[in-house]
Parts: C-alpha cells; structure tokens; sequence
C-alpha cells in the first residue's frame, strides 16, 4: 500500500511533465508558431481541449501530495512558495486565456488572450524549472547550478510543445498539395517540426552547461549524484538522438522521453521525506480509488486517441 | 489591515472559495438539466432538443471555466497559505481532498474535455454517456469536498498521536451529520439556482416571443418545476443543521483540554466575522422567502395556464437568479464565520492554521489573486449574460457555419 502511493505520486508528477509539455510547450511557441489569426485560432484549438486531461494529472497529485504525503509538502511546497505562487499565477491566467479567447471575436480580445496564453505558458515553464532546479541543488533555487537546470526545463516544454504541434497543427481538411502551391497550409506544423531540431540542440547545450555548474561551481546536486548525473546521461543521448536529421521524425517519442528526466531525476537523486501516511488514511483513499481507476484510464486514452486527428477549425475552443 | 497577514489570509480564502461556490453552485445545478435534455433528445433522435442542449451546454462550459480556475486556486491556497492545518489533520483532512482531485475532478475533467471535442464527432450515446460521467463525478466532488468541509466543523474518526491527527475511523467521517446535511443542503441549494437560471432565461426569450424549437417554453415549466422542487428540501437540510449548533465535536479535548478550548473562545471576539455571518443568515432566509414566492406564483400561472403568456411574471424571474446566488453565499458565510474562532473545532485555531508568512508575502498573494479572480469573474457573467441574451444560434457550442476564413479563395473567373 505504501509502495502503490509512492508510485502513484510519481506517476502523476511523470504524466504531468510529459503530457502537459505539449500543450505548455506549445502555448510557449504560439507567437513564433502561428502569426495569421487563423494560424493562431488553429493553434489555440489545437492547445485547448488537450489541457484539460492534462493539467489534471498535476492536480491530482498536489491532492496526493496533501493527503498522503504531508511533510513532503512541506518540503517542497511551502519551502518554495514564492515559485509556487507565480506558478499558479500563470496557470490562472493561461487558463483563463484558453478559455475566454474564442468567447469572442475582436482582435483587441484575441491579442489580450494570446498574451495571457504565452506569458502564461513561460510562467509555468520557467516555475517548473525553478522548482526542478530548488530541489536538485538541495533547496538553493538562486544558485547557478538551479539556474541552469531552471533554462534546460524551459527548453524541454518548448521541444515538447514544436514536437506536439508538428503534428496537431496540420489542418484537418487539408486541401490537395496542387492546391497549395501559392501558400503552405501547414505551414505552422512545419515551423514546429523543423523547430524540435534547434531546440533539442539548445536544450543540449543548457544541459552541458548544466553539468559544467555542477562540476565547478556552489549549488551541485546533493543527495545522490551518480543517480543525476545517470539521468542527464540519458536526457544527452535523447536530445542527441532529436537534434540530429531524423530528429523532426522521432520527436514525438524522444521529446516525452525527456520531459520525463526533470522528474525522474528529482525523484532518484532528491532525498525527500516520503514518509507513507498511516493506515487508515491508506485504506480510505485506496478503496475510493480503486474503482474509479479503470474509468480514469479509460478517459484518458479515450482523449488522446480522439485528439489524435489533427485540431478542428471549428469548435468550442476554436 | 494591511499589517495583518492573518486577516488578509482569511479574507483571501473567503473570497477565493466564495467566487468558487458561484460557480461551482451554477455547475451542479445546470448539469442535470443538460443530462435529462441531452437523454430525451437522443432518445427521440430530436435534432430541435439537442440545439437547446447545445444552448444549455455552452452555458454550462462559460460557467465552468471560471469554476476549474478558482478551484485550482483554493486547492493551491490551502498547500501555500495554510500549512499548519496540514501539518497537523493533513492525514485526516486533505485525504478526502486527494480523493475528490484524483477520483472526482480527473474524471470529471477529462470526460467534459471528451464531451466538448465530441459534437458531430462521437456516437450520440457515447457522447451522452461522457455527459453522464461528468454529472455524476460533479456531485461526487462535491461530497468529497464536503466530507473535507464537515470535518473541519465537526472533526471525528481520528486520534492525535504525536501532534498529528491519525484516522481510525473512516465510516465516521464519510457518515459525518455535519457532511451529509451540508451536501443535501448544497446539492439542493444549487438546483434551486440552475432551476431559476434555466427558467430566467427561458423567460427573457419569451418575454421577447422568441422561442424557436419551443425550447424556451420547455426551459421555463422545467426550470420552475426543479425549483419548486428543491425549495422545501433545501430548507429542510438546512434546518436540520441548527440541531447541530452548539454541540461539542465527539473528539474535543483531545488535543486541547476543556480549559484551552474556553480561554480560546473567550478571547475571541467574534466583530467583522460574526457580524458577516449574522448578515449572510438572514439575507439567505430572506432570499429563500422570496424564492419560495417566485416558485408558488410560477406553479399557480402553470395551473391556469398563463405561465408562457405572461409578460410581467416572466420579467420578475429574468431578475429572480440574484436571490439564489445571494442566499447560496450569505448561507456559506453564516456556516464559516460561525466556525471561528477555530479552523477545526476545538483542536486548531485559524492563527496557528495560517502559514508564517511576512506581511509582503501575503499582501502581494492577495492582490494578485483578488485582482486576477475580480477580472475574470465579471468577465465570465458579461459572457454568461451575453451568450444567454444571444440564444441558440449564438452560443459557444452552436454549430458554426462554414466560413471561409482568412484562407481567401481563388478568385474564379467566368467568361
């Protein structure tokens, strides 16, 4: 049983990294992305019904965190509070923006939204990294070993987000190729596919970096090491796989693979005070669990089989 | 005021969870109408029913929006802003809450994402089953949230073994009094208020003898018919909760003795707080009076037929929604500010609940969030009142017609 909570938290914070990278990720790039309104309408109904299975995930684990993990809280939440604070700042205001955006059809509105969307997104990013970068170096978040690891997170959302709109961005009633001959209608998913190449090298590079301020300099990671340093390890040979020709190709594998470094290296290389809650509580959030997991997954990969098509130009959140 | 990180603590966890219960409340009453609408029309394949679930439905997702954004943001409050009451009933207090985000709002979540892509994409019961889900897993949530809620007011089930609060009865907190008739009372309470809106903006329509499908004189009998309904229920939970006052919690004295407990309670006050409350208790009695009225006069028009010609009736109910929402938080005021000066009665006080914050801290978490709920709420009902002014053919989930885009066509030439 407190194995299964263990696992549970980490799964959620995993699924977390890698799933809402894409919609983060791709919030991040909408200004470089999609410049024609339809472009961006496109972009944001590509983002839009995706976050909602996402952010979930998050969700669900501050709900673990609280309920069957108290001083692990305190550890990590409340130690770094001001992160947390501006996290769920740009949560608020990036939801709000996918939201609100297409209730609406002005430009000044639009223009507003699409702000919220990215400043939002780069919030979130640059917290995340943040709070990666707090907890790896042992609770020193200024240090320039946590600032490094803070600019490799956010350049992971951002591959993750190109990888994610190189494919959702393709138009859904793509005309024939003739057709296209004066204009690229996919132009944004091109943009995106040829962007996951770039950013996988300058998330190499921030990772190198990385590793230098952790070699030389105040802040390096405590606790266990080589663990750390076999997970960046592993995130060079996925970034290196990406940057290279086939990169575009793969990325849609090898951008999961190494959104889900950040938490997996906290996990094996942090000691945290995961102490399991007592029995009682166990016992009850299992038994009300238990049932509802078979239609949690179901949902799930209900949701992403659908989204699986390229995003609709019409729509609720189009 | 601004000295004080504990005052502008509580009054930014008041007004988070009080804009959360607008529309959260909103959420719970609507969702059933929506179900029921959608199972009729897709019983009968009735392509006129299900414009106005798509109506309904577009309401129901403006309001909701607002309603994830706030939840999110208490849910986060209550880890950054008040961490001793983690500390110590984080086993007993935040267990319901990670069952109400893992089994609740995950559900809930991801089927209304599925539900909303689904328009003209799904089979019309897999898409109505999604809706169903989502029902189910809202009321869920609410119980959740309740049991969290009614343990605070009246915590059982748990022993304090070195400081911290440790379960060992989970029937009695899932079968706490102070749980269960706060749920009947909510779930009620938020009927009455997706009645009322349902029958208000049927009303403006008719009033304006707009009523296309004849949606509208459906909306208007239902929507009073639920109220109707509800009206003598939500009063019954909500008396039945008066015996509860003054009754000491099962487990008080377990971490503080008799003694404590009275100097804690001496020393308070009660001011603003208890004045609030007193305020919020008798606008809710008011407003329930008023809506009782509304109902009565709507079931006597039904009777002699008048209840879709009268225009005067139907103007008095477009304004009716403000009484619900008024009782809803006046009702929420009275039961929280009638908890103080305690956080979880008679084992922990509100103060030691707070998190030790500097006066900067708190001032800067609570204009933030103040300002950014402030926005986004009165942006949310101009869309609410807007899309509900516009009718069917407006709404966010109509379906939209071809229109050629920014992509302009080829120009074609004839000769």
């Amino acid at each position: 049983m407190e194995i299964a909570a263990v696992v549970l938290l980490a799964g959620l914070v995993v699924g977390y990294f890698v799933l809402a990278g894409c919609d983060i990720g791709l919030g991040m790039l909408l200004p470089h992305l999609a410049r024609t309104p339809g472009e961006r309408r496109r972009l944001v109904s590509a983002v839009a019904p995706y976050f909602l299975g996402t952010e979930v995930w998050l969700v669900g684990a501050v709900g673990v965190v609280a309920g069957l993990f108290p001083a692990l809280k305190h550890e990590v939440i409340v130690a770094q509070w001001p992160v947390f604070v501006a996290i769920l700042a740009g949560w608020l205001w990036r939801d709000a923006g996918l939201w609100l955006r297409p209730r609406a059809d002005n430009t000044v509105w639009r223009g507003t939204w699409d702000v919220a969307i990215t400043a939002g997104s780069w919030t979130l990013a640059l917290g995340w990294g943040l709070v990666v970068g707090g907890l790896l170096s042992g609770g020193r978040p200024l240090s320039p070993f946590a600032l490094a690891c803070a600019v490799t997170v956010v350049a992971l959302f951002a591959l993750r987000g190109a990888a994610f709109g190189a494919e959702r961005l393709v138009p859904a009633d793509r005309p024939e190729p003739a057709a296209t001959a004066g204009g690229n209608a996919a132009e944004s998913a091109d943009v995106a596919a040829g962007a996951t190449r770039h950013l996988a090298r300058g998330a190499a590079m921030a990772l190198l970096f990385t590793a230098l301020t952790a070699a030389f300099s105040t802040g390096a990671p405590e606790g266990r090491p080589v663990a750390a340093a076999a997970v960046a390890a592993g995130l060079a040979l996925v970034l290196g796989v990406t940057s290279g020709l086939w990169g575009p190709r793969l990325s849609r594998h090898t951008s999961a693979l190494a959104m889900a470094a950040p938490p997996v290296a906290v996990a094996l290389a942090v000691e945290l005070p995961v102490v399991a809650a007592p029995q009682g509580t166990l016992t009850l959030v299992g038994y009300a669990l238990a049932p509802l997991v078979p239609v949690m997954i179901l949902g799930q990969v209900w949701l992403y089989r659908m989204l699986r098509q390229p995003a609709a130009s019409s729509g609720f959140f189009a | 005021m601004l000295e004080d990180p504990l005052l502008l603590a509580r009054l930014q966890f008041a007004l988070t969870a009080g804009t959360h219960y607008m529309f959260v409340a909103l959420t719970l009453g609507l969702a059933p109408f929506i179900l029921f609408g959608q199972l009729r029309a897709t019983l009968a394949r009735d392509e006129a029913r299900m414009r106005a679930v798509r109506f309904w439905g577009g309401l129901y997702l403006v309001n909701y929006g607002m309603g994830i954004l706030s939840g999110l943001v208490m849910e986060l409050q209550l880890a950054t802003n008040w961490a001793g009451l983690n500390d110590m009933f984080g086993y007993a207090f935040s267990a319901p809450l990670a069952v109400e985000t893992m089994a609740a709002f995950f559900v809930e979540s991801t089927f209304l994402g599925l539900w909303i892509f689904g328009w003209d994409r799904m089979g019309r019961w897999s898409h109505l089953a999604c809706f169903l889900v989502v029902t189910a897993t809202a009321y869920a949530s609410a119980y959740w949230v309740l049991v969290a809620n009614g343990f605070l007011k009246n915590p059982v089930g748990f022993e304090i073994r070195d400081g911290e609060a440790v379960l060992t009865d989970s029937g009695a907190l899932l079968t706490n009094p102070s749980t269960l008739l706060a749920f009947g009372h909510a779930t009620t309470g938020a009927l009455l208020l997706g009645g009322l809106v349902v029958a208000a903006v049927s009303a403006y329509h008719l009033a304006r003898g707009h009523d296309p499908d004849g949606m509208f004189r459906r909306g208007i009998t239902s929507g009073l018919t639920v109220t109707a309904a509800a009206v003598m229920p939500v009063v019954a939970f909500g008396g039945t909760q008066y015996a509860l006052f003054g009754n000491e919690p099962p487990t008080s004295g377990r971490s503080l003795s008799a003694t404590e407990i009275a100097r804690v309670e001496e020393d308070y006050g009660g001011g603003a707080a208890h004045a609030v409350g007193e305020v919020g208790h008798v606008l809710m009695t008011l407003c329930w009076t008023a809506i009782a009225g509304v109902a009565a006069a709507g079931l006597v028009l039904w009777l002699v037929n008048r209840l879709h010609r009268w225009r005067w009736f139907h103007w008095m109910l477009v304004f009716s929604p403000f009484l619900p929402y008024i009782a809803s938080l006046g009702g929420w005021a009275f039961r929280e500010t009638g908890r103080q000066p305690w956080t979880v009665t008679h084992h922990l006080t509100t103060a030691d609940a707070m998190t030790e914050m500097s006066p900067a801290m708190a001032v800067l978490s609570f204009s933030l969030f103040t300002v950014a709920f402030a926005v986004l709420a009165a942006v949310t009902y101009w869309l609410l009142v807007r899309f509900a002014r516009r009718g069917p053919e407006g709404g966010p989930l109509a379906p939209r017609p071809e229109e050629p885009d920014s992509d302009p066509q080829l120009p074609v030439h004839r000769f």
